[in-house]
């Protein structure tokens, strides 16, 4: 709803192209997000969204078109050095070790170290688990401790900590792909109440999204894509059933409004 | 959002919970518990020959090798592979360092850590095929198998039993720390032996209450520090007991000390390092690891590393102690490290399974051979109680996970 058009985009997709083998996945996509705003991307299976989260998060490397992070042309070797970059995903099977605890979920892959011992690295536990403290604090997520494995946690609290995780270093950008699938109802909300408080926080986040109601309940903006395409970018505005009928007539093909510039 | 959180943590701690304190704890110090009533039973029905410092001497010698053989294996296992060459790594490496000395004439301090080398050259090997060629490790260690146990038999082709004339050498498996010299107190105990168990009581102590209070100060449940408290107690008992036995008899073996050490190197390593902790993460789910960074290939070439040099200590442990190298040397050992591991609630999914617990598992499995054997019981029952021990332990393993 708020567009600071004064203001460069956190991340800007141009032109984004990608193909496999003989399957054009991506046709020349654009998208913008900006600071503070909640980007819905919804489209049909093989839409492309998916693919084009994982050329911004660096997965993939694109066949044509640029990416400007905070106005700066910039291309990622990998997930890593996406990551690096501030542009952090939170993959749809959480992406999290069952068998370790919070705190190490949380810390995985830039594990805090207390002092070096020739070649082994010595773990500072109470500055990470302090560090996980914090962050589930600063998010309200609770949790009765960072030290609780993940495998004991609910659907729901697995999902906070994943994303928590995702934005524990200081990212820009949170990409969530199906944030609230195979989640229960109760779990959805929760995870709804934390994408409210990440966006309260300053952060700008993209969901891919099956459903429609989340992004009316937590989403700014909307992009839809279909074959490749962008076929619609609008605020997530009205009446849901309105909002909802209009939205499934661009992910079905029934209206595209972008049909002119595919055709030049 | 609030109250629901709170009753989420309520009922983390509502009633029902002492059930799970025990399940919980259950899990952790099952294999203790069973050590201990395998030792009881074996003390009383052999009338203390069991629990006699000369047997249980022996039992953590004849332990050591399988013991050094299934810490490597916990990892291996923990990444979610397997490794079934270990045990003709073992006898073949063993017999390199029997050649290496009756050849070559090259004194054990050179030819130990050269053999060692070549172990982890031999784990790399593997580690080579599992992470860069993708073949599974069931069957790239099985080609490791057939192969090591073809290259024992080429080696001590011409000879036959290399005898090991090295004393030194051998007395890492036979022979027991020095001790103090000229001292008149406790003439009948083995010194040293005492003070290292004291010494080592004394370090327990102080890092379990140091890690007590830290847990106070911080969110722990607090239902647990009684348990703490009796685990540190227990312990205590448990290493007071085995250095006095030791003491009252010749002191603490080589072999003993061989694998304290590699047992507490690998529990540091596992779980206070960022290599531990990779390892760990690699087990529980690769692809998340490999996402945040960890490199899974890299991780398998130091696992696959580390059960090489491992296989060559266990090969220099049992040459050692037979004070030679055999043409059958190592047969089977793979299995009894892979039994060990399971036994010591390791899990086959991968990502469970800690250094300690294959540690505990060694020594169960070796206790039912010793103690069986002490009651003059047929070897075919011994196959088939420790087919029954190995069977419950997994079986304890899925029912206690499973309730979780």
């Amino acid at each position: 709803m708020t567009q600071p058009t004064e203001k460069t985009p956190v991340v800007e997709m141009r032109g984004i192209k990608k193909h496999f083998g003989a399957v054009q996945a991506l046709r020349g996509v654009d998208l913008t997000l900006h600071q503070n705003e909640v980007l819905g991307l919804m489209g049909d299976n093989a839409a492309g969204k998916s693919t084009l989260m994982k050329v911004l998060s660096g997965a993939y490397s694109p066949d044509g078109g640029e990416i400007l992070i905070n106005g700066q042309n910039s291309s990622f070797a990998n997930p890593m050095d996406a990551r690096r970059k501030g542009i952090e995903m939170v993959y749809q099977d959480y992406a999290l070790s069952n068998n370790l605890d919070v705190s190490a979920n949380v810390f995985m892959g830039r594990e805090a170290v207390r002092y070096k011992m020739g070649p082994f690295s010595v773990l500072d536990y109470p500055h990470m688990e302090q560090e996980t403290r914090n962050l589930m604090n600063r998010l309200k997520i609770r949790l009765p401790s960072v030290r609780q494995k993940v495998e004991r946690l609910s659907g729901g609290q697995r999902q906070a900590v994943a994303i928590a995780r995702a934005t524990a270093f200081d990212a820009h950008v949170i990409i969530m792909d199906e944030p609230t699938a195979a989640l229960s109802v109760a779990a959805i909300d929760k995870v709804l109440e934390l994408i409210h408080e990440l966006k309260a926080q300053g952060a700008a986040i993209i969901i891919i999204s099956h459903r429609l109601e989340d992004i009316y309940r937590v989403g700014d903006r909307l992009i839809v894509l279909r074959h490749g395409r962008k076929v619609r970018d609008t605020d997530v505005q009205g009446d849901i059933h309105e909002f909802r009928e209009s939205v499934v007539a661009y992910m079905i093909g029934a209206r595209d409004d972008f049909a002119e510039e595919a055709k030049v | 959002m609030a109250t629901q959180a709170t009753q989420d943590v309520q009922q983390a701690s509502s009633p029902s919970s002492l059930g799970k304190l025990f399940r919980e704890n259950i899990r952790d110090y099952g294999m203790f518990i069973a050590l201990i009533v395998i030792w009881l039973f074996f003390t009383f029905s052999t009338d203390g020959l069991f629990i006699s410092s000369r047997n249980m001497v022996n039992l953590i010698n004849q332990t050591g090798y399988i013991a050094v053989l299934a810490v490597g294996m916990t990892l291996v296992i923990v990444i979610r592979h397997i490794d079934l060459s270990v045990g003709f790594l073992a006898g073949f490496l063993g017999a390199v360092a029997a050649i290496l000395m009756v050849d070559y004439n090259l004194p054990f301090y050179v030819v130990i850590p050269m053999v060692l080398f070549f172990g982890v050259l031999a784990g790399l090997l593997t580690s080579f095929m599992v992470a860069n060629l993708g073949i599974p490790a069931f069957v790239a260690t099985l080609a490791g198998w057939l192969g090591y146990r073809g290259l024992l038999q080429l080696v001590t082709r011409a000879t036959g039993t290399i005898i090991i004339p090295d004393d030194n050498f051998n007395a890492i498996g036979n022979s027991f720390i020095p001790d103090i010299p000229g001292t008149e107190l406790l003439p009948d105990l083995h010194l040293l032996t005492m003070i290292l168990g004291l010494a080592a009581i004394i370090i327990y102590i102080i890092s379990q209450l140091l890690s007590l209070r830290r847990a106070q100060t911080q969110d722990v449940d607090t239902t647990s520090r009684g348990m703490s408290i009796l685990k540190i107690v227990v312990v205590s008992a448990l290493i007071f007991s085995s250095a006095w036995l030791m003491a009252s008899y010749q002191g603490l073996s080589w072999t003993a000390v061989v694998v304290l050490i590699v047992a507490f190197g690998y529990h540091f390593m596992t779980t206070k390092t960022v290599l531990g902790r990779h390892i760990y993460a690699v087990g529980g789910n690769p692809e998340a690891a490999e996402l945040s960074g960890i490199s899974v290939k890299h991780i398998t070439h130091v696992v696959f590393g580390s059960m090489g040099m491992l296989s060559a200590l266990a090969g220099i442990l049992f040459a050692a102690r037979l004070q030679s190298a055999t043409t059958t040397a190592g047969t089977l050992f793979e299995l009894d490290a892979i039994a060990a591991a399971f036994v010591g609630g390791v899990s086959a999914a991968g990502g469970v399974g800690t250094v300690i617990g294959s540690l505990v598992g060694a020594l169960v499995m070796t206790s039912l051979t010793s103690g069986m054997n002490l009651m003059g019981i047929d070897i075919s029952y011994q196959y088939i109680v420790r087919a029954l021990v190995l069977a419950a332990a997994v079986i304890f393993d899925v029912a206690t996970r499973r309730t979780s």
